[in-house]
């Protein structure tokens, strides 16, 4: 009954955007234009009841419907009953469909662009959710009747039931398929020959929008990767984190030149060839997740048809906004003032330095796949490469970023230089110093150096402007982002080069010591839940005597299918992270291991400084 | 302060302190472990969706790190290790792209472009800056 | 110039589709990769008999042979399952030489599924440690290997075998 409510409801959201592109043209007159909003709107409003009843469906865990039945388990606590809806192909791509209206209508909302440039835009998004569907229709679909006669679901997976993995995906697709309008609205732009100062305006909004939550959905989960897989690492250059990453990066170059086009209305067609390339990545970043052509950790179950189709939809919308792109796109008139060096410079070479970032991350992604086709062989391409080629050539963005907001526009004078450059050194020798002290690692150096001159630097452009203005604005959102990046680097630089990793053996209600911490072994517990059975160490931790918590990492057996994972224990502090994982026994002697990840935290505090940093630079005038 | 001089300057302070850094700089030997995390962490555990030796529990990455430390206390380096493990797996068990025919357009190809688009730039400032 | 700028994006996108839809089009399992030993010689090894731990065989006792090796052991479930297949192949091609590897498996649970289920093989020898696995590069069983006469490896299968890949790969083969 409800898959019928979902699949009729999804029927007729498909029906409804149909309207909406059949309305367009007529839309002039009066009345056929209240019939092209009120389609947008039902169009919405259907698309969520479908949503809807399947989040009941999983809620009622209702085995007649296929995709509760593989994905759900009538012994799952609600939360993750709910969240089981998206976490799955299916229901993800439902969710999906649910985004793209919602971008539609909120974008309809708008009243200060021209209303031609609108409706062609609501156009375009209701003819992309048009292709989407259809792809979920026919092969994705999520009301699917169960032949089976069952009384109980398959999906049982633990790892699955994670309260961050659980909002990961709707924060992330929010970001990642958001991208969808701005490219909707640029190929409006350039048909209507409309990329004026509204245009501009427009896509700034939606473009930090979308950059904003993307950052955060990756934030989530990288954090979700660092407690639950692999040894406290967070980043593995894992397929689906780069597909993740690209329209990050290229979300970040848009926003970045925006800000030039705002101010000198010049290179109007590389942002609108950014536009496109945003959502364009998105879609390819899907192909190739869902294709299952890549081995990722990420994989959904694969069916070939559902790789054809997207590649298809891939080829056909791409294809199209580029075809737009080299008809329609008018140069420029004027020239780029481009001095040595001045904002608009600053502001090009993060443009070269991101995009080539971005096109190295795609190049490694699918360059196994050019080789097989080739030459036969499989090859791998994974962190070693990534790490080697994408940071060095994200150093001069990096150096640029610190006094860049405090270059001028117009002559290649750099105010307070002196005070700057004081900044630089007196941080390079801090730097030194710290690195010296420890384990005087190169990378170490660099990082520091790195982290703590964007953040110094940025500090004071913003004590430069409260200066010269008496307040600090919300115009230093700019210089609130990078702090958040210097953050970051410092966190990833103290969490990989200063991270203490230790082995120890301890018996029970035995304390030992690991430098000016120790810790103790309470006792081992052996906890039976429904799928699994976990032997538990209670540990407690001491700070010169005092006791920091207790961490308790633990072993588990899995009986279907026959597993044992390790599931480490975290505790989590400001300024550093202890990650305790229990290894095995021998004469009651249990082996553990420890890292101290020092300023791990930094990297979600400065992901956070982004996201308000965007969230504000959207609100301010 | 002009802006060039006060680049040259950051220029010069940071090769004084590269100089001053590499002078000091105390090479580190890498124990035994350490070399085996190092090769653990560029190979593929071939019956786990795409993680390193290093990462995985599996009992396949179990094996390859004890053939791992066996070499290494034969004395043998990380070429000869990962030469070996390839010979058997395929290039598809490293991370790292090997060096050869194949790969070499993969390691230089960002590298040129990115050269390429400084080198255009530099033109275009000069040019815009001779105007 | 400029002009010949803007086509560079659609020119990307063509090739990158071309590339993806080649790739998806021939099917390629992800988990399976091709075996780096393909037209590359079969390793020096020698292995005990699993009936008699005096006896062993090694390559050069299979000089001239075009032989099939199989990966199995007694605790794997889809060898079980390809297992019957091979004594029809036999039958069907009698100067092919089976042999079977018992890899990291335990000699008794070995003879006892050899005795349950018959033993279809020229010989079977035994691999514990799962050395010599190792010098073919085995990871996941059950794995089959074809070699042909002048002692190159030419076909490697990944999995169970099944009626299809046997008459649509392995037969074309050894014919």
């Amino acid at each position: 009954m409800i898959s019928l409510i979902g699949f009729s409801s999804l029927f007729l959201s498909l029906v409804s955007n149909l309207v909406v592109i059949i309305t367009f043209k007529f839309s002039k007159t009066l009345t056929i234009n209240k019939v092209f909003y009120s389609a947008l709107y039902s169009g919405t409003f259907f698309i969520v009841l479908s949503f809807l009843s399947l989040v009941w469906a999983f809620i009622s865990s209702d085995f007649s419907n296929f995709t509760v039945f593989q994905n759900s388990h009538s012994s799952k606590p609600l939360l993750y009953k709910i969240t089981g809806t998206w976490g799955n192909h299916e229901g993800s791509m439902l969710l999906w469909l649910m985004i793209m209206c919602f971008c539609n209508m909120f974008f309809s909302f708008n009243k200060i662009l021209e209303i031609n440039l609108k409706k062609l835009t609501i156009f375009f998004q209701s003819l992309l959710f048009i292709l989407f569907c259809l792809f979920v229709i026919t092969t994705s679909n999520p009301f699917l009747v169960n032949s089976l006669n069952v009384n109980e679901g398959l999906g049982l997976n633990p790892i699955l039931q994670d309260p961050a993995l659980a909002i990961h995906p709707p924060v992330l697709y929010i970001g990642y398929i958001g991208y969808s309008l701005v490219l909707s609205l640029a190929i409006a732009g350039l048909i209507l020959d409309k990329i004026d100062l509204l245009w501009i305006k427009a896509t700034k909004t939606w473009a930090l929008f979308c950059w904003s939550m993307l950052t955060g959905g990756i934030a989530l989960g990288s954090y979700w990767a660092y407690y639950e897989l692999g040894w406290g690492g967070w980043w593995f250059w894992d397929p689906v984190e780069n597909l993740s990453l690209m329209p990050w990066i290229a979300g970040l170059a848009l926003v970045h030149s925006l800000t030039i086009v705002h101010q000198e209305q010049l290179l109007k067609q590389w942002v609108v060839f950014l536009s496109i390339l945003c959502f364009s990545l998105s879609i390819i970043g899907t192909f190739l997740i869902r294709s299952g052509i890549l081995t990722s950790v990420h994989s959904f179950a694969t069916d070939p048809s559902r790789g054809i189709f997207i590649l298809i939809l891939f080829l056909v919308i791409t294809g199209f906004s580029f075809i737009i792109f080299i008809l329609k796109s008018k140069e420029s008139s004027g020239r780029l003032n481009l001095l040595f060096i001045n904002k608009t410079s600053a502001l090009i070479i993060n443009n070269i330095v991101m995009l080539i970032a971005c096109f190295t991350v795609l190049l490694g992604t699918i360059y196994p796949i050019i080789i097989e086709v080739l030459t036969d062989k499989r090859i791998s391409v994974g962190a070693p490469y990534y790490n080697s080629v994408v940071l060095p050539i994200l150093l001069p963005g990096f150096l640029l970023m610190s006094i860049a907001p405090a270059l001028s526009w117009q002559t290649n004078k750099l105010n307070k230089a002196k005070y700057f450059f004081y900044t630089l050194v007196f941080v390079s020798i801090f730097s030194l110093f710290i690195t010296y002290l420890t384990n005087f690692y190169i990378w170490g150096f660099i990082g520091t150096t790195l982290g703590l001159w964007i953040i110094a630097a940025s500090l004071l452009s913003i004590f430069n402007n409260y200066k010269a203005s008496n307040k600090i604005s919300l115009h230093n959102n700019a210089l609130f982002a990078h702090i958040g990046i210097g953050i970051v680097i410092l966190g990833i630089t103290f969490s990989s080069v200063f991270q203490i990793e230790s082995n120890h053996s301890i018996k029970i209600n035995e304390t030992i010591n690991i430098g000016k911490y120790s810790l103790k072994l309470n006792k081992i517990e052996i906890v039976e839940k429904s799928n699994y059975q976990e032997l538990i160490g209670n540990f407690n931790l001491y700070k010169q005597g005092k006791l920091l918590s207790s961490i308790k990492p633990g072993q588990r057996y899995y009986h279907v299918p026959k597993t044992i994972t390790t599931e480490a224990g975290i505790y989590h502090n400001w300024l550093q992270d202890f990650y305790l994982i229990i290894n095995k026994q021998k004469e009651n002697i249990w082996s553990i291991k420890m890292y101290q990840n020092p300023l791990v935290s930094f990297i979600w505090i400065g992901a956070l400084f982004m996201i308000i940093s965007g969230i504000i630079g959207m609100i301010k005038k | 302060m002009k802006l060039c001089q006060l680049l040259n300057r950051i220029a010069f302070a940071f090769l004084y302190l590269n100089i001053l850094f590499f002078s000091t700089l105390v090479l580190g030997n890498n124990t035994i472990n350490e070399e085996l995390k190092e090769i653990a962490k560029k190979l593929r555990c071939m019956t786990c969706q795409n993680q390193t030796i290093y990462d995985s529990d599996a009992d396949f990455s179990k094996d390859i790190k004890k053939i791992i430390l066996q070499k290494l206390l034969k004395n043998q380096n990380e070429k000869e290790i990962i030469d070996f493990l390839v010979n058997r797996y395929g290039e598809y068990i490293v991370f790292e792209p090997q060096m050869n025919n194949r790969n070499i357009f993969l390691w230089l190809f960002p590298f040129i472009v990115c050269s390429l688009s400084f080198a255009y730039l530099y033109f275009r400032i000069k040019k815009n800056q001779s105007n | 110039m400029r002009k010949a700028i803007l086509f560079l994006p659609l020119v990307i996108v063509i090739t990158i589709g071309i590339f993806l839809s080649i790739f998806l089009l021939q099917g390629k399992d992800p988990n399976k990769p091709p075996s780096a030993l393909l037209n590359k010689s079969l390793p020096n090894f020698k292995i005990s008999n699993i009936y008699d731990g005096s006896q062993s065989i090694s390559n050069q006792n299979l000089e001239k042979k075009f032989i099939l090796i199989n990966f199995f052991a007694s605790w794997c479930a889809p060898c079980k399952a390809e297992h019957p297949l091979f004594f029809n192949l036999k039958k069907q091609y009698p100067n092919l030489f089976l042999l079977g590897v018992n890899y990291k498996d335990k000699r008794n649970n070995a003879i006892k599924f050899l005795n349950q289920d018959g033993d279809p093989y020229d010989y079977v020898g035994v691999d514990n440690e799962g050395s010599l696995g190792l010098e073919f590069g085995v990871f996941g069983l059950p794995e089959t290997f074809l070699v042909n006469s002048e002692g190159k490896i030419i076909y490697k299968h990944l999995g169970p075998l099944t009626k299809k890949i046997i008459s649509d790969e392995i037969v074309p083969i050894i014919k």
